[in-house]
């Protein structure tokens, strides 16, 4: 019974998706998109409780052979990737309903099996129920990806979601082929694939060569350059809100895969896998500030700025302990719902044909105030200015990094930052300043997209202003993963 | 009510641009009318604040502290020290009245005062916050609504690029429109870059777990750390109070902002750098400020001399106040470097001084501009005859401007020079004594040429005087030059204190 307990998370969401199933196949054919709606909702409500109830039931504990641990880290994450596919499926509430009324259970379904890798991910304590539950993660995305194939762009062309798809799917099956060898030698050289194991395993040359493949394997999942590829096209090409589910959650599994890796499985090691994180960190900063400042298409934008984030989350890995870990699930929080909301504005702001470029924001303040309000502060927060949960995030995540000893990179992180700002200003330009008088169509947020926008608008205000009960949070649930007093191993 | 007076200022505004955002964008003077008092407030305040100060106790008054990430050491920490008064009672005096005088505006106001009354809770709460972190917060709250400030209500597509931001521009095919604004944002930035990596150096450096200023200021610094910090507090902070070389988004943005925000930016926010770097650079990095002052106290004679030529030759009337602010800043810093009472009591009540000044400039180049569309001297002359009242401020601000005895500009260069003269700083009295002679030049040939010449030519023969409120906005500015001018006092006797309780610091640093 205490194993059912401990695995409450996992069985609930497996639970809501065969729910949604039966419902789906028992619900009358005849749907519109209307009575459509329904499903979604009944996801929503699902996922609502799960999140509820995670600060209720007290899951800690080992289960499934001790391969599963439900303590305070577990929590966090699955709490993170709960309340992102809360907030992404009430924004692609209406959009999946309009596109497939008499389909979207299959939407809701691979969702859900998504959300199950996810909340198994962090909880795993062995190799071979971390593969398992992050295939389990990634196979249903690829479906979802291209889940808009026929749809038409605003000039009529074909949409580029099977390419999207396509694209996603060969990296992410290359990515898989590449994580799997880089366990497998781990697993070799620590004889066992537990990670408590892995931990005591004294290094070898192979154990080093895994550690570099299960950095890049990971990598391309989370966008990390140079395994970043994919992420502008991907972004581009698929359906936005799904997109806006895809840019977070996924990352918060991966970054939950490295902290569990590296930080706690093999922190003894650091001074093996330090120089390759760090440098990746560095271009991932570098290569995603500098190449979204002349892109002009919104989700290709927020593709780079998400890159250009993750290089700076990967510092806060980088620090490698329990300070940085503490950090990085701070800095995951603020990045869902900034993020999440930033692409659901951009979604809600180019319905009416107006497409996804810089010219659809032009005089959304006028159009839509709140819209526009929304976007200013998701915008500021992505670009790390005060009293927006990202500004915390960003200082939190290079005060731990440069706590850690890696001053080189905070300051080329900082500046970097600045120089990032520019493109997040010019979107801001395109909503506040430049206005053509009413030639188009007002964009009207459907009641479900206008409710995920002020969650998130909620968040990143609410958070900004009074950041410390997620901060303290954070730092428990990363006490529960690497013991603050932890030998650390430095350069 | 007393003791969260402090919180009361920094508070009103915002809580009246939160006011103001609920109210519908058609109850035109219900929102002008609680922007007014939120500002008002924030006056009345500061004035209690300023009366209520213990001169003879000095030090730190009126303490409150509230924590905001207490595993981090982070508080909201807020108190007065002696220069803390002065500059809320010029902050609130320059945000009533630039409130008044934007009472006219007609363009999307519900967006302007929200973010103007934003703004101005950052300048009131840098100026009392005793957090390192959270004076960093404020600082960047009221830079930042500048971006939209200039580029939505402002004139920025009348400045042309040039020079290496054209060339960006150009390449990112952003269009010249909103060019300004987005120069003075990306450089101010910049400079708040360099202020946090220093922020982090001294926060992990002093071990102290706390970004309290008197907990880093006690904490030793080793000597190679302060000579690498201490020129990015300088220049960070610097390039907001229009340090040379990096001055130039100043005249551009100045040029280009409405008339508020340029009364806000050039009155209070250039402030906020010059008393960054006195209030954080020098004070927590004495043995920085020491191997660095002479090259701070020659950048500064350079802002004063050359702002002073630039503005001489410039046609339009705005950038002429825009330069001019560049040299006056440069008195500031001329003032700080000197490490003297004297010098650090000019500098500060310059900052009031001129704070008041080119608020009342800015204000009347607005009116100027508003009634006859034009900024270029040329085409103005002989206004004198048909706005008598509007002349005869200007010209109060022009002679404060020269400083004239009996304006609150004399003052200041005379506290200022005279501390650069006991500190045996000759290389810098002189350049800035000459900066003045040449502002007395220029401040003279405009006032001339705008009012006093023939004319008025056929366009200009039905301007129209000041109006009400902007009647309001003059008064209260005009007042204020004229009564610290003749009653230093009023202001010296609390910055005094402060004064040489943070020049102590440094002195005996040094001294060691």
């Amino acid at each position: 019974m205490s194993e059912l307990r401990v695995l409450w998370m996992p069985l609930a969401v497996a639970g809501l998706a065969v729910l949604v199933l039966l419902v789906d196949v028992l619900a009358p054919p005849d749907r519109t998109a209307r009575t459509g709606r329904a499903l979604g909702w009944l996801v929503a409500a699902g996922l609502a409780g799960a999140l509820g109830a995670s600060f209720s039931v007290d899951g800690s504990g080992r289960a499934a052979l001790g391969t599963y641990d439900g303590g305070a880290w577990t929590t966090f994450v699955q709490r993170l990737v709960v309340g992102a596919a809360l907030l992404g499926a009430l924004g692609a509430l209406d959009d999946v309903a309009a596109r497939t009324p008499k389909r979207q259970g299959e939407y809701w379904l691979l969702l859900l099996a998504s959300l199950l890798g996810m909340v198994i991910v962090p909880g795993a304590r062995d190799l071979v129920l971390l593969v398992v539950a992050f295939e389990l993660m990634g196979i249903p995305l690829y479906v979802l990806a291209a889940y808009a194939k026929n749809d038409r762009t605003v000039d009529g062309a074909q949409s580029r979601a099977g390419e999207a798809a396509f694209k996603l799917y060969v990296v992410g099956a290359a990515s898989t082929a590449v994580t799997l060898f880089g366990l497998a030698l781990l697993t070799g050289m620590a004889g066992t694939s537990s990670l408590d194991g892995l931990a005591e395993a004294p290094a070898t040359p192979l154990g080093t060569l895994g550690m570099l493949l299960v950095l890049g394997g990971i990598g391309y999942k989370i966008g990390m350059v140079p395994f970043h590829m994919w992420v502008p096209d991907t972004y581009e090409g698929a359906a936005t809100p799904f997109v806006a589910f895809l840019s977070v959650a996924p990352k918060v599994a991966g970054l939950s895969v490295l902290a569990l890796l590296f930080v706690s499985g093999l922190g003894v090691h650091r001074g093996a896998w330090l120089p390759p994180l760090g440098l990746a960190a560095l271009l991932s900063m570098g290569v995603g500030n500098l190449l979204a400042l002349p892109q002009t298409d919104l989700r290709r934008l927020l593709g780079y700025s998400g890159i250009a984030q993750m290089g700076y989350v990967l510092l806060a890995v980088a620090a490698g302990d329990a300070m940085g870990v503490g950090m990085t699930l701070f800095f995951l929080a603020a990045y869902v719902v900034t993020n999440l909301g930033a692409f659901l504005v951009v979604h809600a702001a180019s319905g009416g044909g107006r497409g996804h470029g810089l010219d659809a924001m032009h005089g959304l303040f006028r159009r839509a105030p709140f819209l526009a309000l929304a976007l200013l502060a998701f915008l500021l927060s992505l670009a790390g200015i005060p009293f927006a949960v990202g500004f915390w995030a960003k200082l939190y995540v290079l005060l731990a990094a440069w706590r850690a000893g890696l001053a080189g990179l905070v300051v080329a992180g900082i500046v970097l930052a600045v120089l990032g700002l520019f493109y997040y200003l010019r979107v801001l330009q395109a909503a506040y300043m430049i206005d053509e008088e009413g030639e188009r169509a007002t964009p009207r947020a459907s009641p479900a997209l206008g409710l995920a926008i002020a969650l998130c608008l909620a968040a990143v205000v609410g958070l900004g202003l009074w950041p410390a009960p997620l901060v303290d949070a954070a730092s428990r649930a990363s006490v529960d993963l690497v013991h603050p007093s932890a030998p650390v191993a430095r350069r | 009510m007393n003791e969260h007076l402090l919180s009361v200022i920094v508070g009103a505004p915002a809580a009246a641009a939160l006011v103001v955002m609920l109210l519908p964008s058609s109850a035109r003077l219900g929102i002008r009318l609680a922007s007014l008092l939120g500002a008002a407030v924030s006056l009345a305040g500061s004035v209690a604040a300023l009366v209520g100060y213990d001169k003879a106790r000095g030090g730190l008054q009126r303490a409150e502290d509230y924590p905001l990430v207490p595993a981090l050491g982070v508080h909201l920490r807020f108190a007065l020290d002696g220069w803390g008064g002065p500059l809320l009672l010029l902050t609130g005096i320059i945000i009533v009245a630039g409130v008044l005088a934007s009472w006219t505006l007609g363009k999307r106001d519900k967006e302007f005062f929200v973010l103007l009354l934003v703004l101005v809770s950052g300048v009131f709460g840098v100026f009392v916050s005793q957090d390192l972190l959270v004076f960093f917060l404020f600082y960047e709250i009221a830079v930042l609504p500048m971006y939209l400030l200039i580029g939505i209500w402002g004139a920025s597509h009348e400045v042309r690029a040039a020079g290496p931001f054209a060339f960006v521009w150009k390449r990112f095919k952003v269009g010249d429109k909103q060019y300004a604004a987005m120069k003075l944002t990306l450089m101010l930035l910049v400079g708040s870059a360099a202020i946090l990596v220093a922020i982090f150096a001294l926060y992990l450096q002093s071990g102290a777990h706390s970004f309290d200023l008197g907990d880093l200021a006690a904490a030793r610094y080793p000597r190679a750390l302060q000579i690498a910090a201490f020129p990015l507090l300088w220049l960070g902070f610097g390039t907001l109070a229009g340090v040379f070389p990096f001055h130039t988004w100043s005249p551009d943005g100045h040029a280009s902002a409405p008339t508020a925000v340029s009364m806000l930016h050039a009155g209070v926010l250039m402030k906020l750098g010059a008393f960054g770097v006195m209030r954080v650079g020098m004070v927590l990095l004495p043995e920085g400020t020491r191997f660095w002052v002479p090259v701070v106290g020659a950048v500064a004679a350079i802002n004063v001399l050359y702002g002073a030529f630039c503005a001489m030759s410039q046609t339009d009337l705005k950038y002429i106040v825009a330069y001019s602010s560049v040299s006056h800043m440069g008195v500031v810093m001329l003032g700080a470097a000197t490490l003297t009472a004297a010098g650090w009591n000019g500098a500060v009540f310059q900052m009031v001084a001129h704070g008041i000044m080119t608020g009342l400039f800015f204000a009347l180049v607005g009116l100027v501009y508003e009634r006859a569309h034009t900024r270029a001297i040329a085409r103005m002359g002989g206004f004198g005859t048909v706005m008598p009242g509007v002349a005869a401020f200007f010209t109060l601000a022009c002679l404060s401007s020269l400083g004239l005895p009996g304006t609150a500009g004399f003052v200041s260069e005379f506290l200022v020079f005279l501390g650069a003269w006991q500190g045996g700083h000759l290389f810098w009295a002189i350049p800035g004594i000459l900066g003045a002679f040449v502002t007395a030049i220029y401040v003279l040939k405009a006032t001339r040429a705008i009012f006093w010449g023939p004319g008025p030519s056929e366009a200009f023969h039905d301007l129209a005087d000041a109006r009400r409120t902007e009647w309001g906005a003059l008064l209260i500015l005009g007042t204020g030059l004229v009564v610290l001018g003749f009653w230093p006092r009023l202001l010296l006797d609390p910055i005094d204190p402060g004064s040489v309780h943070h020049l102590a610091r440094i002195l005996a640093e040094v001294a060691r």
